[in-house]
């Protein structure tokens, strides 16, 4: 699943231990997102669309690749 | 052993967590691996006693930081990764009990080689690691 985190984060001025500590979880699986290694649960991804303050399918699009 | 968990929210100036959980994950398998360490090495000093002591002292405090850390421990990620490496675990214990009790009891009954007991011991031991799962699967599916 592609996803916009990298852009809007770094459009933040966070890093990835930045954005980890902003929604609980850690810098690897930040990375891991946004690598598109790894998609994150429902609650994650809400967690992160109001972190962002944007709608999930703002920040994701199921049409990537398959992720873990 | 995995529990996940985060907040829900963001950017609202929240305690972190991550450091937090990763000072309590250090400690966590700190205590063991400091038990371990220091019951290997009583016991090459002959103090056997005071070598389980070291140990349980280390179990302890995993259970004591497991069951009584501030933060989750584990993230979701790492509860993915449980369970894959989980899967692949049985498939492979799998794999070496259907081989391994078939290949010893055809080998025996052709009186080609006995294989020694604790070949039979590991045998049943993965059988009893899948009664273990069987269950804990039917209990899980029970309560979900």
């Amino acid at each position: 699943m592609n996803n916009d985190v990298r852009a809007r984060r770094e459009e933040r001025g966070l890093s990835q231990g930045g954005l980890a500590e902003e929604v609980g979880v850690t810098r690897q699986t930040i990375n891991s997102i946004e690598r598109g290694r790894y998609d994150p649960s429902l609650e994650l991804a809400f967690t992160l669309a109001a972190f962002f303050e944007c709608r999930i399918e703002d920040l994701f699009d199921p049409d990537g690749d398959d992720a873990m | 052993m995995t529990e996940t968990g985060h907040r829900s929210g963001g950017g609202s100036g929240e305690t972190p967590t991550v450091s937090t959980r990763r000072r309590y994950r250090r400690l966590l398998f700190g205590s063991v691996g400091v038990g371990v360490v220091a019951n290997v090495a009583l016991r090459l000093l002959s103090y056997p006693v005071a070598a389980e002591a070291a140990y349980w002292v280390g179990i302890v405090g995993f259970l004591a930081v497991w069951q009584f850390s501030p933060v989750t421990l584990f993230d979701e990620r790492d509860a993915e990764l449980e369970r894959r490496a989980s899967t692949v675990t049985l498939v492979v214990a799998a794999v070496v009990l259907v081989l391994g009790a078939s290949g010893a009891r055809t080998l025996g009954a052709l009186g080609i080689y006995d294989a020694p007991p604790f070949v039979g011991g590991v045998l049943y031991g993965y059988v009893g690691l899948f009664v273990v799962f069987a269950v804990a699967y039917g209990w899980i599916s029970g309560t979900r």
